[in-house]
């Protein structure tokens, strides 16, 4: 598979979110604790060797589940295989959860999801659609209805 | 992990997962993509999620050919070889340049329109303007319902959102300093879509309340098609907010149907005495 491969290395130059130096495990059967750069940039968590310049590895931050596992370790799971798990080990507990935070916000889906309640609500207060002022309003990504299921309980009106 | 000096390793299977699990598209199509070396033109399917351009040579297609991750870039509409072309240029020094080109002209413009603000940055600005925007819709909501403020207020929201419009739109590059949203303002910006906002929303307010009605709160019930929900925020808090705001309508609604029970009544009863 192609990737723009110059780019995503230029993409993990740039200021990040979060970053430390983590023990990361990868999912497979054998695979060790190592000690790596990670960090957090857009929804692609990037992990360096120690004081390299260029990431060895990325991932992409969408369909995936992020959990604690004990006090200090996360991991992060993609739903195709939920058994496979990368492991990251932090030096302490509130570290652990800031990063859990930080990359279940980074998600590109979830901030859509955020921006759709936004919009509705912002309609609902205000008689007013805010994205019409950027000139996308009948975009379909931003559409509320867009790839989420209709529960009987929004269809009844009261 | 790979040797040093080796590709850096993306996780192809989660782009693969990303491709063909049920999140929503956000545009789909045949486009002509031009290959650097030769500089001849090969149709490709493309699939656009989020900021994750697919391509593959036929929809549905197991194999993916390749994915183009859209940050850093700029879209230009380019006129060359005759052609409906654009193209994706990423900014920093030594990056590559992405030619597509289209078999027409709304298929262009379309692609243009949706590129331009599909990338992670662009949203993430979108997102916080937005979250502002409704924190200050709530403190109006909830001042008005408190009867404390002059009615005039809903009259500075458009031009408040205006000029927070120009602030983030001017035609640059797209590279963006996610460190710190709150600064966005300086040196950080989004390209303005070029096309006029009036042209681009066509929806009336009618058609508007109705999708309104069908709004799934942000803690509601899971999507039914296995996904899981990456809901990170307090969920009290949320809950809480949405109650008192889903009340407070439910209310409204109710005081509304109430009375216009009270007056179905006394014309019913009005119609009795005419006969």
């Amino acid at each position: 598979m192609r990737f723009n491969e110059k780019e995503l290395v230029s993409l993990s130059r740039q200021p990040s979110e979060r970053a430390a130096e983590l023990g990361m495990k990868g999912p497979k059967k054998g695979d060790v604790v190592k000690k790596r750069l990670v960090k957090l940039v857009v929804n692609f968590l990037f992990y360096f060797r120690i004081d390299e310049e260029e990431p060895i590895g990325a991932l992409l931050l969408e369909q995936c589940r992020v959990e604690r596992e004990s006090g200090q370790v996360f991991s992060i799971a993609f739903l195709d295989e939920t058994e496979k798990k990368y492991m990251f080990e932090c030096d302490y507990e509130e570290q652990c959860g800031e990063w859990i935070d930080a990359i279940i916000k980074a998600s590109y889906e979830f901030m859509r999801k955020n921006l759709i309640f936004y919009r509705t609500e912002i309609h609902r207060l205000t008689g007013q659609d805010p994205l019409e002022q950027y000139g996308i309003s009948d975009e379909t990504r931003f559409q509320v209805n867009s790839g989420l299921q209709l529960t009987s309980k929004e269809t009844s009106s009261m | 992990m790979p040797e040093p000096g080796a590709e850096m390793k993306i996780h192809k299977k989660v782009f693969n997962h990303y491709l063909s699990c049920t999140s929503p598209v956000d545009k789909e199509g045949y486009l002509y993509k031009m290959k650097e070396r030769t500089a001849t033109y090969h149709r490709r399917w493309f699939v656009l999620k989020g900021n994750v351009l697919f391509y593959q040579e036929r929809p549905a297609d197991r194999h993916l050919l390749g994915v183009i991750v859209l940050e850093g870039c700029v879209v230009r509409r380019v006129e060359a070889d005759g052609q409906l072309c654009f193209s994706l240029v990423f900014q920093a020094p030594g990056l590559r340049a992405y030619r597509f080109a289209a078999e027409e002209r709304l298929t262009q413009e379309s692609w243009v329109k949706v590129l331009l603000s599909a990338s992670h940055c662009n949203l993430s600005l979108l997102v916080r303007d937005l979250g502002h925007q409704y924190e200050e819709a709530k403190r109006e909501a909830a001042s008005v319902a408190s009867g404390s403020t002059v009615k005039g207020d809903s009259s500075q929201q458009p031009s408040v959102a205006r000029a927070r419009h120009h602030s983030l739109l001017t035609i640059e590059g797209a590279k963006c300093d996610v460190r710190d949203g709150r600064s966005y303002s300086t040196g950080h910006m989004l390209q303005e879509p070029s096309f006029s906002p009036k042209a681009a929303n066509k929806k009336s307010p009618k058609h508007w309340s109705k999708r309104n009605a069908h709004v799934t709160p942000l803690n509601g019930p899971a999507p039914l098609y296995g996904e899981w929900p990456s809901v990170g925020l307090d969920p009290l808090e949320e809950f809480s907010k949405l109650h008192e705001y889903y009340g407070e309508e439910v209310l409204q609604v109710r005081g509304a149907w109430l009375r216009r029970r009270q007056v179905d009544k006394e014309q019913r009863e009005a119609a009795l005495i005419d006969i």
